[in-house]
């Protein structure tokens, strides 16, 4: 009887909470935060590109070589870069013809107005000397294998092998190391990014009923317990609203994928198997929730104003940040001590047990976690309820706990 | 047996920092009864009801409420409305009163359903469906009352119910405290206006500086200072002293006095054999309000709630 009224009021909280966040207006700027986040981080790296490829543009790697010899490392050139991405491509090539001393030659092409040289390569082919500009260590590498495959070229002729191998697609039976360092470090991420965005209407969400009084309303009907266990659920509502939209919304994007690119997020198998993995990301991102949504309801439970509330979001969001950095440095060194560490320090334990389940197989350790973590969800929860109650309930105004004295008025 | 007192608390005591704001007060509620609990600014009312309620716990005594030890074992069969009136303001009110209703066990429906009713009773019908922002302060305040009340309580707690309320919704409250009566319910209001707990209560306590002073009823508090007698003279400036009795002042043109234990018909007598005229004579009973400052006396302090 008593447990079914504390869920009943429990719910009663949350769906109060979850309806008075969904239904307004304000909710649409939270639900598409990514979407403005993206866009901002587009532009930027679209500036960031487009004044990278004016610079690429202009950059050029030069060639000073006889006339006879221009069409054949031209030829070699055009070989080669085929090799490279577009975007890993070195710059494009300048064959220059020699013209009096080749190194006055080479070191004023660095002074060209039309190009910014990169390297230049200047001599016989066959002992050639390159300079290289502070950036172009790896275009003077290539313009070195430049030289030889053009002296290659015209040693062999014909001759030269040109190999026609058979390609054969083949896909992995385990996931690579690579891709599991890199699964685990999305899981991190993903439970990071989804905290961040919730952590900051949890922390705000206990000063609404200090800020209205409504606190003492639901302090004479339902435990505090339950007040801070119906916040909590009512902003996981949100958080699943939110988890939900986006999953679908990343779900076609990936129906949509060239499978080149599909082939590629293969490698990002973890190593507890899919489905294994999609459950306990599942758990760690409600854990990871709910110990960090009770350290910070308890910690905004001491605001009561807007400032204040400011105020802590500070402190908050770098203890956040702390925990994905952790967490981050454990996924890339499984099995270290660093990476038990934040497997067993509560804050950062359900990212770097997300972290583990992309790395390492078996599931009996996840069990123990997340034993461990409800266990630090309790032990928060109450003392966040208990740090609420002395805060607000003694008499008149609420006073955070830093500002209070011995000698409250009674009403 | 059952108990026929819907609150009993004995010795209860509260402290905050070295002070007892609350220091051994014992209250006992008749089932049913409209109870006062009147006190001055920082008697320690609110910190009583709350820990009566089950908000904050005391640091002594014991308390029993609708016969349950742990106050939380009966919430959801008690209505409260706090002193520092609450409401989400973007709350409608009709849901409001329906939200008040789910904390203490009412189902949505229900609620909302009874919610109209009792919006419709107090004349807020057309507001049913305004959020609370929009109200103004005194309708927010009746709002949340009838939230208090849409469970259909066995026990109604009001702390300070009439402040900041007009005269008007002061009479709608005053009526919804009858009806509430009139249902089987208990009322348990504080106050520090005495009209209204001379008008309503059955039973009332008097606490100041943390202390029970005064328990009974409204008639016991006004016995606790004897009757007086004023009398007006017809001429200006008679010399009646003589014939009235010795602890008469004179009060502007007239004369104070307490009434004689032989009753005033000794004096009247007097008055007459020696040829004074008679403007006025009447006989004063002190109200509550006399009552209250004789037994607060010097412990009305004026801390602020």
């Amino acid at each position: 009887m008593t447990l079914r009224r504390t869920v009943r009021q429990t719910l009663t909280i949350a769906r109060r909470d979850f309806i008075a966040t969904v239904f307004t207006p304000i909710f649409l700027l939270f639900l598409f935060a990514p979407v403005i986040m993206g866009s901002f981080s587009a532009v930027g790296a679209l500036g960031a590109a487009s004044v990278a490829d004016g610079a690429n543009d202009r950059a050029r790697i030069v060639a000073i070589v006889p006339a006879s010899r221009t069409r054949a490392i031209a030829e070699a050139d055009t070989r080669l870069r085929d090799v490279f991405r577009q975007s890993e491509a070195p710059p494009a090539l300048t064959t220059l013809a020699p013209a009096g001393d080749p190194a006055a030659q080479a070191r004023s092409a660095f002074a060209a107005r039309d190009y910014d040289a990169a390297a230049v390569l200047y001599g016989p082919l066959e002992h050639p000397t390159v300079l290289v500009s502070p950036t172009g260590t790896r275009t003077a590498d290539y313009l070195i294998a430049l030289a030889e495959a053009t002296l290659a070229d015209e040693r062999l002729g014909a001759a030269r092998p040109h190999l026609e191998a058979r390609r054969i697609p083949f896909a992995r039976a385990r996931p690579s190391a690579g891709g599991g360092h890199q699964s685990a470090f999305f899981a991190v991420f993903g439970i990071f990014f989804l905290t961040l965005f919730l952590a900051g209407q949890v922390v705000g969400t206990m000063a609404e009923e200090r800020n209205n009084k409504v606190i003492e309303v639901l302090a004479a009907a339902v435990p505090l317990e339950s007040v801070f266990m119906g916040k909590l659920l009512g902003m996981f509502g949100v958080a699943v609203l939110f988890v939900a939209f986006w999953a679908t919304v990343v779900g076609q994007i990936g129906a949509l994928m060239p499978p080149s690119m599909a082939a590629g997020m293969g490698e990002l198998a973890p190593a507890v198997g899919g489905p294994a993995f999609a459950g306990l990301f599942i758990a760690y991102f409600i854990m990871a929730y709910l110990l960090l949504g009770s350290v910070f309801l308890g910690v905004g439970a001491q605001a009561s104003t807007m400032r204040e509330i400011q105020m802590l979001s500070l402190p908050i969001t770098v203890l956040q940040i702390a925990m994905f950095a952790l967490s981050s440095a454990a996924a890339s060194k499984p099995g270290s001590w660093l990476a038990t560490f934040a497997e067993v320090f509560p804050l950062s334990s359900p990212f770097a047990m997300a972290g583990h389940a992309a790395n390492q197989p078996g599931l009996w350790r996840h069990g123990a976690a997340l034993l461990w973590q409800g266990l630090w969800v309790t032990i928060f929860i109450s003392v966040g309820a208990r740090l609420f109650r002395r805060g607000v309930l003694q008499s008149g105004s609420a006073k955070p706990w830093w500002r209070r004295k011995g000698t409250d008025a009674a009403a | 047996m059952a108990d026929d007192r819907a609150v009993s608390a004995t010795g209860l005591i509260k402290k905050f920092g070295a002070r007892n704001v609350v220091d051994g007060i014992d209250i006992a509620v008749p089932r049913g009864a409209v109870y006062g609990v009147l006190g001055p600014n920082g008697a320690g009312k609110t910190t009583t009801l709350r820990m009566l309620l089950g908000i904050i716990e005391p640091d002594g005594g014991t308390r029993t409420l609708l016969g349950c030890a742990h106050p939380r074992d009966a919430s959801d069969r008690v209505g409260y409305l706090p002193e520092e009136r609450g409401l989400y303001p973007a709350m409608k009110a009709r849901e409001a009163i329906a939200f008040m209703g789910a904390l203490r066990g009412l189902d949505w429906a229900t609620g909302r359903k009874r919610a109209n009713s009792l919006l419709d009773a107090a004349g807020l019908g057309h507001a049913a469906d305004s959020k609370i922002r929009k109200l103004s302060k005194g309708m927010a305040q009746l709002v949340q009352l009838l939230g208090s009340v849409v469970h259909q309580p066995d026990l109604l707690v009001l702390d300070e119910p009439f402040s900041g309320l007009d005269p008007v919704n002061q009479e709608r409250l005053e009526a919804l405290i009858y009806a509430e009566r009139d249902r089987g319910a208990t009322v348990l209001f504080s106050t520090h206006v005495m009209a209204h707990a001379e008008r309503l209560c059955d039973r009332l306590a008097i606490i100041a500086g943390g202390k029970r002073r005064f328990e009974g009823t409204v008639a016991d508090a006004r016995a606790l200072l004897p009757q007086r007698v004023y009398y007006l003279p017809k001429e200006r400036g008679e010399a009646v002293s003589g014939v009235l009795p010795a602890d008469a002042v004179r009060d502007g043109e007239g004369w104070r006095f307490e009434l004689p234990a032989e009753g005033v018909e000794g004096v009247l007598g007097r008055l007459i054999a020696a040829g004074h005229g008679i403007a006025d004579l009447s006989i004063e009973r002190p109200g509550l309000h006399d009552a209250f400052v004789h037994i607060v006396g010097r412990d009305a302090q004026g801390t602020p709630a």
